[in-house]
């Protein structure tokens, strides 16, 4: 409940900058009124009235109302209705609508929540063509940078202090009109500008403008995909760009393509690649013949190699090698006449891979990897399934040179996959030039105008950033941040978030989408457009530029640009696909120009592979503390980049006695019978201190902590970029900065680099969600292959307690749930008072007039790549911790996923599985709650009643899912990075510092030596927020952190304070309002059931790949209802009779029964067997009878 | 040794203690009477900065709840009208009337709204929602009183916790399971029936049983504290204030509760998320 119409007195005069509606409605009066409001920051220095003084005036004011006539009543409150209503506005409903986020040289379509003209969560626009409303991680996280009190703010010039060699810049608040005076005549060939890529056709209308004027314009992504484009302009003539659709291959190849992690517009991948591994109904069809199969082969350990079901582990620099020995037994196996010679060429270029890499896949015991049957028996499987007539796909990934390119391009080409799995679009290329072009054509004095990005930071070494903007005669900055790039700057404009102001792209398929505002810009920022626009002098109203390329592209008419405001695309305006003949001479060409042989590294010899970051993509993110707290997908680290090695590596540096120390395998090895332990270093009492090393690549040092991440291949050094910007009072120490080795030949991998241990010896703590990286033999997720599934169908209930062959007191799974009615007799055994229901239904039985929500995640599609965790966040009101509460494992997210490994240390087998809240029916939290805080209600929700609970934490320790989360400090009132009064980044939650204060804490320096309880009874809403809360900094800029903090909170969701328990609540809140609208609807009649699917949980709603299913169990004809009752439908730790309302279907790998490193059953199975004596599929030497028979039959 | 303390001082224990339970039982009273909703909410009625009146306004002109709070229906909020809601019919009537000059100067400047007081308003952990409320039979009434007989807007209700589960409570149906008696026998009906302020005939009306007919123990009885359906009403008489559903042929025996499947909760998630 939180009203922005009913302000208290005090909060009137407090936030400056505060929108309504009102705002947003676009009217010229409220144009003039914003622009009299939220000057360019010089008023605000000069304003007399400072939230200090207000403060001092209320305290007296607040005393008197205490003694006078209203006695104990609560504070009068004001409600501050409108002028005049806007239109369609009802107060306390959210609004909804359709914008975009551009990503290079994408767009992701959004459907954006707005309340009172705030918005505070997005999601994707599940009308968009082919969309199921799921995005990725960065779109979840965006919302939290409109609202980061480390943006730039204000309009800024430089000025320059001293004399002679003491002479230094610093940029100075200055009204806006001042320093877009800067802007004036720069129309001419003097002026280059430097951009980030962008889809917008409006960038380009403008840029295409200005170049008639002789400007010059460059683009630089320090992580560019734009080598699909170039390879397949050489493989199929110029014009046109790759566009993959997974969802209709039966089988991938990926040569180092994380096309699930960190490839372009990797949430459309995730949902198609889940589209075609999906096990729709495991009691009709055989997943073996309907699932599809993913080969990866790649250096580091990504999203997509371990979702694949075959794995080849290869330094990022020789994958050229394996992709010339596939493309030679594609073309032998397809036989293209007259390629003789190019195969023995491609054969002779990849030479013995099976010396080099000896254990480049999973093998028993001491045997040798045989990586060149590997790569033939693959390719062999793709050309059978091409055979068939089905379809598969080759893809490579952006760090590889354009020949791998070119060779899955030939081999889709071989396979007939061109036109169907990979389409060629027409593309229009930009023309402008790259930032070694920059360099080039750079002259002194030129004027140099920097839009987005943040190259003094991120360009590549060899370019010598820092010289280039020396030699300039005018340096002008937009950007989001005063970052590197800012601070050489001679004048910095603020950019505005995607979210303030009008803008245009086109999505991965080129359909056209409205970058669509839902606030005005809370700082005056303004869009490249404008800057663009204000520099060629032509119409610099943002909207009006979108909708004059709007009305050339579609033709003009309000009702068109309407409906392209509403439904936030532009049907049918996809780019066109072509179809074009495969040029192998040029092809061929390329390969004998380009592919050089790549030195296979060794010891002391190592290749360094750099890598986009899951959660700072190439440093964007940086101060954005959701992604800093995401835990990467498969390392589970926070907050820091490592230096990632093999266990192999990781041995060899260490030397063999350091590393029987340091490493958890040897002895834990020797007590599991052979198998490995944990995984990776040894914690002390789960904190990691690591070794510090340096690392010496193309000439520089790079110096980080190293980490062990066994699966990568051996040699290889791997590391994040986008850390170590420096910036921002939440990410300012995050990790450390990698582009300083990177050089423009060397950008994504470098062979010969070193590695030495820092001198003195120096520790780092790594911050990482999960110490036990393996699941020791307990069922947690249980798997199978598609290929024994048919003979196995029951094979979830042969795990652990729950499986009939252990149990007597637990039924067959016929009756395990409750809704399940059949054995309701057999229920009545459990401990547990069965807390919903009451009465009238009995023990264990449902309330069947309400409706009983329950959950299914499926592990088969789930690839983890934590856009949940984010989406929860957001929609929850979660706060972050900072990196050392999560080291003592605080963290506070709600959902979680868990990654384990499984098998052998140098290649391992990766499950993943996202756990929230399971919501038991018989919950072992609420039978141990002193004070009833956590209760069930009657449609089997278990239930916190923040109100309530008193912090026992009892709730948490009889948790076996360990999903109950405790604020230990008052994570949402205090900000980071202060410390004693003092802006300090990098400062957080600990016990040493004063973030941590109660309200009975006597003063300090930071509470300017008021007591906490003083200082919380003058302003019970504003928190304790040490110091720098009076609205002013020391150097005269206004700080907004406190009143931004509040804004970006949802409003349907308590913010829970220190000293409560907190958990997945199933998004209650949605179904709150689900309900409430249904009921609404029906008035006076009893519809009052809400459909299956209208309520979606944020998680749900977010899930790429659809692997979250939510809704009515007891509702015969609701997804959940069937799901539940697929053959492979499991909960966790079921042997508890915890019955949870969450369960499981199991996951389902495929591989090929003729690859050398084919498993009979998964590793965990192994593991589990071994342990418990288990004999799911025939125990620890499997007989596989009946299920591989079938196989053999389906697949000839 | 004698008279070390002088004689009073034998009843002095005594004295403490009695002026301890009086002390203790004074502040007890005190803080249940003064620190409840029942004393610091009722009868709140601040001046506002116009005097409207609702009586004049619904009661003499008839004017439905819905014309100015007209977000009821469709939020969990209901709003204040803003100003040109007012100047609809004040830019010809009375236009001139001193006291309408802050919604004059609202409607002219949009940084001059009326500043109403809040009367009525619910802890920011309680999600309370007007829509679902007054879309399914609850008045307006319920809570806030005869609005339409006020001249100026008092706090009627209690708006305690209590307050709200009590109306929720009474639309859950409760089961009663039938217990044994002294002799071993099960309850009687009437007894029953008495325990919740029904007469036997209604409880057994409730059940479908006849009056007579013996229970067993352990047998599963319908029992309401109260007209489950008294505080629902037919939606067109939702802003009725004066309506009277006992003096309504029509409505008078309907049983809304079954007709439009109305169920609530009285469960945390109801109101706190």
């Amino acid at each position: 409940m939180n009203d922005n119409l009913i302000l208290t007195n005090e909060q009137k005069s407090g936030p400056r900058y505060w929108r309504s509606l009102e705002h947003k409605a676009d009217s010229p009066e409220l144009r003039a009124f914003v622009e009299k409001e939220f000057p360019s920051g010089v008023d605000l220095i000069d304003d007399p009235v400072s939230r200090r003084n207000f403060m001092k005036i209320m305290s007296a004011s607040f005393a008197l109302a205490g003694l006078g006539v209203s006695g104990c009543r609560r504070p009068e409150h004001r409600i501050l209705p409108f002028s005049k209503m806007p239109e369609n506005y009802v107060h306390g409903s959210p609004q909804f609508f359709a914008t975009a986020m551009p990503s290079r040289g994408s767009a992701i379509p959004l459907v954006a929540k707005s309340y009172d003209g705030r918005p505070v969560k997005v999601e994707g626009n599940a009308e968009f063509p082919g969309s199921n409303g799921g995005t990725d991680q960065y779109a979840q996280a965006s919302i939290l940078s409109l609202y980061d009190p480390d943006r730039g703010l204000n309009f800024k010039l430089a000025e320059t202090e001293g004399k002679g060699d003491k002479k230094k810049k610093s940029l100075k608040v200055i009204a806006k009109a001042k320093v877009l005076e800067q802007l004036d005549g720069l129309a001419n060939g003097t002026t280059h500008v430097l951009m980030e890529q962008s889809s917008s056709p409006s960038r380009a209308r403008l840029v295409a403008g200005l170049k008639a004027k002789g400007v010059n314009f460059y683009e630089y992504e320090p992580i560019d995909f734009s080598v699909h484009a170039e390879a397949a302009d050489i493989a199929f003539g110029p014009g046109v760009k790759p566009y993959y659709k997974l969802d209709e291959a039966k089988a991938i190849l990926s040569l180092d393509c994380d096309f699930l992690g960190t490839e372009e517009s990797a949430f459309q991948h995730i949902r198609d690649f889940a589209d075609g591994r999906r096990v729709k109904d495991d009691h009709k069809e055989n997943p073996a013949e309907s699932m599809n199969r993913l080969y990866s082969v790649e250096g580091l350990l990504t999203l997509t190699g371990t979702n694949a079901d075959h794995r080849l582990r290869i330094p990022t620099g020789s994958v050229i090698r394996v992709a010339a020995l596939a493309l030679a037994e594609a073309l032998e196996g397809i036989g293209l006449d007259g390629a003789e010679d190019g195969i023995s060429q491609l054969r002779a270029f990849a030479a013995d891979l099976n010396t080099d890499f000896s254990k480049s896949h999973a093998v028993e015991g001491e045997a040798k990897a045989d990586t060149a049957k590997w790569v033939r028996q693959c390719v062999e499987d793709l050309i059978r399934l091409a055979k068939r007539g089905d379809k598969t796909l080759v893809v490579a990934g952006y760090r590889q040179p354009k020949e791998v390119h070119l060779a899955a391009m030939a081999m889709n080409e071989l396979l007939g996959n061109v036109g169907s799995t990979l389409l060629l679009q027409k593309a229009n290329p930009s023309g402008n030039g790259t930032i070694a072009d920059l360099k080039l054509r750079f002259n002194d004095g030129d004027n140099l105008v920097v839009l987005g990005g943040d190259p003094a930071y991120n360009a590549p070494a060899d370019i010598e950033w820092a010289k280039l903007a020396e030699q300039a005669g005018r340096v002008i900055r937009q950007g989001y941040y005063i970052d590197q790039t800012a601070q050489g700057a001679d004048a910095y404009i603020p950019a505005a978030h995607y979210l303030e102001s009008w803008g245009d792209a086109r999505t991965s398929d080129g359909t056209l989408v409205p970058v669509q505002p839902l606030i005005a810009p809370l700082f005056g920022g303004m869009t490249e457009l404008e800057v663009l626009a204000r520099i060629g002098g032509t119409e610099s109203d943002p909207y009006k530029i979108v909708r004059k390329t709007f009305d050339g592209i579609a033709g003009s008419g309000d009702a068109k640009w309407e409906k392209f405001l509403h439904d936030g695309f532009l049907a049918d305006s996809a780019s066109a696909v072509e179809s074009r003949g495969y040029d192998w001479d040029a092809t061929r060409a390329a390969w004998e120009d380009g592919a050089k042989p790549v030195k296979v590294p060794g010891k002391g010899d190592y290749e360094v592979t750099f890598y986009r970051d899951h959660s700072m993509d190439d440093g964007r993110w940086c101060n954005n503390g959701w992604l800093l707290e995401t835990p990467n997908p498969v390392t589970r680290i926070v907050w820091d980049n490592v230096l990632l090695m093999s266990y192999q590596t990781a041995r060899e540096l260490l030397g063999e006695e350091v590393a029987r120390e340091e490493l958890d395998f040897e002895e834990l090895n020797k007590k599991s019978g052979g198998l490995p332990g944990r995984f990776g270093f040894k914690s002390d009492a789960g904190r990691f201190y690591q070794k510090v090393y340096k690392l010496e690549v193309n000439g520089k040092e790079l110096e980080g902590p190293i980490w062990l991440l066994p699966g990568m291949a051996d040699n290889v050094v791997g590391v994040a970029l986008g850390y170590g910007r420096g910036l921002g009072r939440v990410g300012g120490v995050a990790g450390f900065n990698a582009y300083r080795a990177r050089t423009s030949s060397g950008a994504h991998f470098a062979g010969g680099a070193k590695l030495t241990k820092k001198e003195p010896s120096a520790t780092y703590e790594v911050a990482c969600t999960q110490e036990q990286g393996i699941m020791d033999g307990r069922p947690v997720i249980r798997e199978g292959n598609a290929n024994d599934f048919v003979g196995h169908k029951d094979f979830v209930d042969h795990f652990d307690l729950d499986s009939t062959h252990h149990t007597t007191h637990i039924p067959k799974k016929g009756a395990r749930y409750s809704w399940e009615k059949d054995q309701d007799e057999d229920l009545a055994a459990s401990p547990y008072k069965k807390p919903f229901g009451g009465e009238s239904n009995g023990p264990g039985k449902m309330d069947e007039e309400r409706q009983q929500w329950g959950m299914v995640i499926d592990l088969g599609t789930c690839v983890g790549c934590d856009a949940c965790v984010v989406a929860c966040q957001s929609e929850n009101n979660i706060p972050i911790v900072g990196k050392h509460q999560v080291a003592i494992g605080r963290e506070m997210s709600w959902i979680r996923i868990d990654r384990y490994f499984s098998g052998d240390e140098h290649n391992p087998q990766v499950s993943y599985q996202g756990v929230a809240c399971q919501h038991c029916e018989d919950a072992p939290c609420e039978s141990v709650c002193p004070v009833n805080a956590t209760v069930h209600d009657e449609e089997g929700l278990n239930l916190m009643a923040y109100n309530r609970c008193v912090g026992t934490r009892y709730c948490s320790n009889n948790c076996p899912y360990k999903v109950r989360r405790f604020n230990y400090y008052d994570y949402n009132r205090r900000p980071f990075g202060v410390e004693d009064g003092e802006r300090k980044p990098g400062t957080f939650f600990n016990d040493d510092n004063d973030l941590n204060n109660s309200p009975l804490h006597p003063g300090n320096k930071s509470s300017n030596g008021e007591w906490e309880l003083v200082r919380w009874y003058k302003d019970p809403s504003r928190g304790s927020v040490p110091g720098l809360d009076d609205g002013k900094k020391e150097n005269g800029e206004f700080d907004p952190e406190w009143d931004l903090i509040k804004l970006s909170k949802n409003p349907d969701v308590t913010v829970r304070m220190r000293g409560v328990m907190e958990k997945c609540t199933y998004c209650v809140q949605r179904i709150q309002q689900g309900k409430i609208e249904q009921k609404v609807a029906a008035r006076d009649t009893d519809n009052v059931k809400v459909p299956d699917g209208k309520i979606k949980t944020a998680c749900e709603q977010v899930c790429p790949a659809d692997a979250i299913a939510f809704g009515d169990i007891s509702d015969k004809e609701s997804e959940v209802y069937r799901l539940k009752r697929q053959n492979r439908n499991y909960s966790v730790l079921g042997f508890l009779d915890t019955r949870p309302r969450t369960t499981y279907l199991a996951k389902l790998r495929n591989p090929n029964v003729n690859m050398p490193d084919y498993y009979e059953i998964p590793n965990s199975v192994t593991e589990y067997n071994e342990k418990n004596h288990g004999n799911v599929f025939g125990g620890a030497t499997p007989t596989h009878g009946e299920a591989k028979g079938h196989e053999k039959e389906a697949k000839h | 040794m004698s008279d070390v303390f002088p004689r009073w001082t034998n009843r002095l224990p005594g004295q403490i203690i009695f002026g301890l339970l009086l002390i203790g039982g004074v502040v007890t009273a005190g803080l249940n009477y003064y620190f409840t909703p029942k004393y610091t909410r009722v009868g709140f009625q601040p001046t506002q900065p116009v005097p409207f009146s609702h009586s004049i306004h619904v009661k003499q002109l008839g004017l439905d709840c819905r014309y100015c709070h007209d977000g009821v229906e469709k939020s969990w909020y209901s709003n204040v009208p803003a100003a040109d809601t007012c100047m609809n019919c004040h830019s010809a009537v009375r236009a001139d009337d001193p006291k309408l000059e802050p919604v004059r100067a609202s409607y002219k400047d949009a940084n001059k709204p009326v500043e109403w007081v809040q009367i009525h308003k619910l802890p920011d952990y309680v999600y309370f929602n007007h829509s679902v409320h007054v879309n399914r039979g609850v008045s307006c009434v319920e809570c806030h009183g005869r609005i339409d007989e006020m001249d100026e807007v008092r706090h009627e209700k209690q708006f305690s916790m209590t307050f709200c589960l009590d109306c929720h409570r009474e639309l859950m149906p409760k089961k009663y399971i039938v217990k044994m008696d002294e002799h071993g026998k099960p309850e009687k009906l009437d007894l029953i029936a008495k325990q919740y302020g029904l007469t036997a005939s209604a409880l057994a009306e409730l059940n479908g049983v006849s009056i007579t007919n013996s229970l067993e123990v352990g047998q599963k009885v319908n029992i309401t504290s109260g007209d489950p359906n008294k505080r629902l009403r037919p939606l067109d008489k939702i802003t009725d204030l004066a309506y009277e559903r006992s003096k309504d042929p029509a409505n008078k025996d309907r049983n809304f509760v079954k007709e439009w499947h109305v169920k609530t909760s009285e469960n945390c998630s109801a109101c706190h998320r």
